[in-house]
């Protein structure tokens, strides 16, 4: 299995030393091939042995490789036509897909390790390829970002390396060598003698995962990355590389929730509701797509790791996979509507003519709507279900009053966002002049299929599925 | 002699943090990495840990000698500001650092209360992980940034080795592989610009 599920990046990676005109068509072909152990390792009974004790795949590990599967088959589908909408050397094409081979190598481990260096081990080659992805594009503020996020990533990266460290020395006397996994780490975490120890690890390695996520305060560093880069590398930092860091956490604050869960609640609790009320009044004052979709990916990871703390496993994941789709398809519709840097949000979508022009201005708006919860978007129902785990935990403890209070708070900053998206969407739509622009098949298709698949989130076998996840 | 050598980690971290030149500074990282790999060698022939003497090896002879020497090549390659000065000013520093040793110690107390041995390394490697951000955060060059985040790494390696000691071998290896990479990517980012401004 775990060749099949690297085979693809090696491929690629192969492939990229070769500077073919044809290379860029058949390097999107490849990424196809993960779409095979993805599917089978979603149906393996679980938990699921790829190699030994160090790759073990869960529910939880299944799902979010399909869906990261699925994110990367859509963006490397659209990479294709980059060029067309922004100026890129062949050189620097192929350049991408070697470093997003080793991209998709490290979130490969990350996302099925069980073993938490294997995991750091795959988030720094995936943080550290991502930095010469950033420099593909060739502008003074791209290479001033890729250094940028060079040093915040090393530091956030040496942050969850630390805390690891530290989770390891409380659970070494009980466990040895084995403390390391995540596995053994959750059948024992009740034993361990220095629960004072784990939760400091704990809470340095979320405050790194949390840093790399662009959390409170670091709002800002993440958005400045993602405007400077080609679109589809903001695509794939929300779709796959966001992902792998949230399935950190999802692992790590399950440990910890046994050794003591109110603690995590209230770390988790301040920490996300003070990033949603500051990125709520940044997205307020963006003034440009990018930084719009990219300061709400802050806020829906916040939103994500709320859930997740309170109880709402199934509102936490349903909102994960949504924003995993809705995402990238945000960032490369705002690369087609950006084409060649001219873009003004005012009438954005209008002037798009032909079955795939109408296609694409359709599916955009729709996106648009779904990012802010407009029903019936997965968010809607994943927010509705988190904000009932929410108030079904105060319940438990006797801070019922409390908790509405936050949720009352959460809903207006909620708003101020959805009022701010609405805004846009209706500036896109009916303001500005009408100036023919251009749509390709690949691009419709990748958008097609982040449609289908945030359908078949809805459906009940996918519900079913999600509430299973423990 | 573990003593005497953690001492002198800590030592010629604290001189680079004083550092003005680059070839120093690069000098120092590799002083800084020897004193770890001789610590590395020293753990491991006493506890008798086989792993652990191949950890030390690997050290001395990537962090102590080979990257240095890479970034000597890159910095000469692509003439590379020699002049670092330190955006906190040396008589600024001359406080802050011994304030901030003292700083870690205290906060790392509940953390150290909870390990029964090397209490001291331990305290000594979280005041080095906080020597070495400072190295990171005190210069605007982009050079003693880079040399910032390999103390860090060096930092991380010692507590890793005084906490728990000795980190699993497969992880060790993990480690060295992905700091192999950064000098890669960090040498690709300056031959890119080099590419650029000869086109």
């Amino acid at each position: 299995m775990i060749y099949l599920l690297l085979l693809p990046a090696f491929i690629m990676l192969v492939l990229s030393f070769w500077n073919l005109e044809k290379s860029k068509f058949v390097l999107p072909a490849t990424s196809l091939l993960i779409l095979y152990p993805s599917i089978k390792l979603f149906f393996l009974p679980k938990p699921y042995k790829i190699w030994g004790e160090y790759l073990v795949a869960d529910d939880l590990s299944a799902y979010i490789m399909l869906v990261s599967s699925i994110v990367a088959i859509s963006v490397t589908l659209a990479v294709s036509t980059l060029g067309l909408h922004v100026k890129i050397s062949n050189n620097a094409y192929v350049k991408f897909y070697r470093f997003f081979a080793l991209f998709w190598i490290g979130l490969t481990l990350s996302i099925v390790a069980n073993n938490m260096g294997i995991y750091w081990i795959g988030l720094e080659t995936a943080t550290l390829s991502t930095v010469y992805m950033i420099k593909t594009n060739s502008t003074v503020m791209a290479r001033k970002e890729a250094w940028n996020y060079m040093i915040v990533g090393a530091i956030a990266i040496s942050l969850i390396l630390f805390g690891i460290i530290l989770i390891y020395a409380s659970a070494k006397p009980i466990l040895g060598e084995r403390a390391i996994d995540f596995s053994a780490l959750l059948l024992n975490a009740k034993q361990i003698k220095s629960p004072f120890l784990f939760e400091i690890g704990f809470a340095i390695t979320t405050l790194g995962m949390f840093i790399k996520m662009g959390f409170f305060p670091m709002n800002l560093w993440l958005a400045n990355i993602e405007r400077a880069s080609f679109y589809p590398v903001a695509a794939l930092f929300s779709g796959i590389l966001e992902s792998a860091v949230m399935i950190g956490f999802f692992k790590f604050s399950r440990i910890a929730s046994v050794v003591n869960s109110a603690h995590v609640f209230i770390f988790v609790f301040i920490y996300t509701i003070l990033t949603i009320f500051i990125v709520s009044f940044l997205i307020y004052r963006a003034k440009d797509f990018m930084r719009l979709f990219s300061l709400s990916g802050v806020e829906h990871m916040a939103l994500i790791a709320l859930f997740w703390a309170s109880g709402g496993v199934f509102a936490a994941l349903l909102h994960f996979g949504a924003h995993a789709f809705l995402k990238p398809a945000l960032f490369l519709s705002t690369g087609i509507l950006e084409s060649r840097g001219k873009y003004r949000i005012a009438g954005a979508l209008r002037g798009y003519s032909g079955i795939k022009g109408k296609a694409f201005y359709f599916l955009t708006g729709i996106f648009l709507l779904a990012i802010v919860s407009a029903p019936p978007s997965p968010m809607f129902f994943s927010e509705l279900y988190g904000f009932a785990s929410m108030v079904e935990l105060a319940k438990t403890n006797k801070h019922l009053l409390l908790m509405i209070s936050a949720i009352i708070l959460l809903l207006i900053l909620l708003s101020i966002i959805f009022y701010k998206f609405i805004e846009i969407y209706q500036s896109m739509k009916y303001e500005g002049i009408e100036k023919k622009k251009v749509v390709y098949g690949n691009e419709v298709l990748a958008l097609i299929i982040f449609a289908v698949s945030l359908i078949a989130l809805l459906t009940p076998w996918s519900f079913e599925f999600l509430r299973g996840i423990s | 002699m573990t003593s005497l050598l953690i001492g002198l980690f800590l030592a010629t971290l604290i001189v680079a943090l004083f550092t003005m030149r680059l070839y120093r500074l690069i000098l120092w990282y590799s002083l800084n990495s020897l004193t770890l790999a001789l610590l590395a060698i020293t753990i491991g022939i006493n506890i008798d840990d086989n792993a652990m003497i191949i950890s030390g090896f690997l050290t001395l002879v990537l962090k102590a000698f080979l990257i240095p020497y890479i970034l000597k090549r890159v910095s000469i390659r692509f003439d590379l500001s020699r002049q670092i000065e330190p955006n906190i000013p040396v008589h600024y520093s001359v406080i802050l650092v011994p304030a901030l040793l003292v700083f870690t110690f205290y906060l790392s107390e509940p953390i150290t209360n909870m390990i029964s041995s090397n209490t001291n390394d331990v305290a000594i490697s979280i005041s080095a992980l906080f020597l070495s951000l400072l190295l990171m955060m005190e210069h605007r060059n982009i050079a003693p940034k880079i040399i910032g985040f390999l103390t860090i790494e060096n930092s991380l390696f010692l507590l890793g080795t005084t906490a728990t000691n000795v980190m699993p071998m497969l992880i060790e290896l993990g480690i060295f592989f992905d700091l192999l990479m950064a000098i890669v990517i960090v040498n690709l980012l300056f031959g890119h610009d080099d590419e650029e401004v000869a086109e």
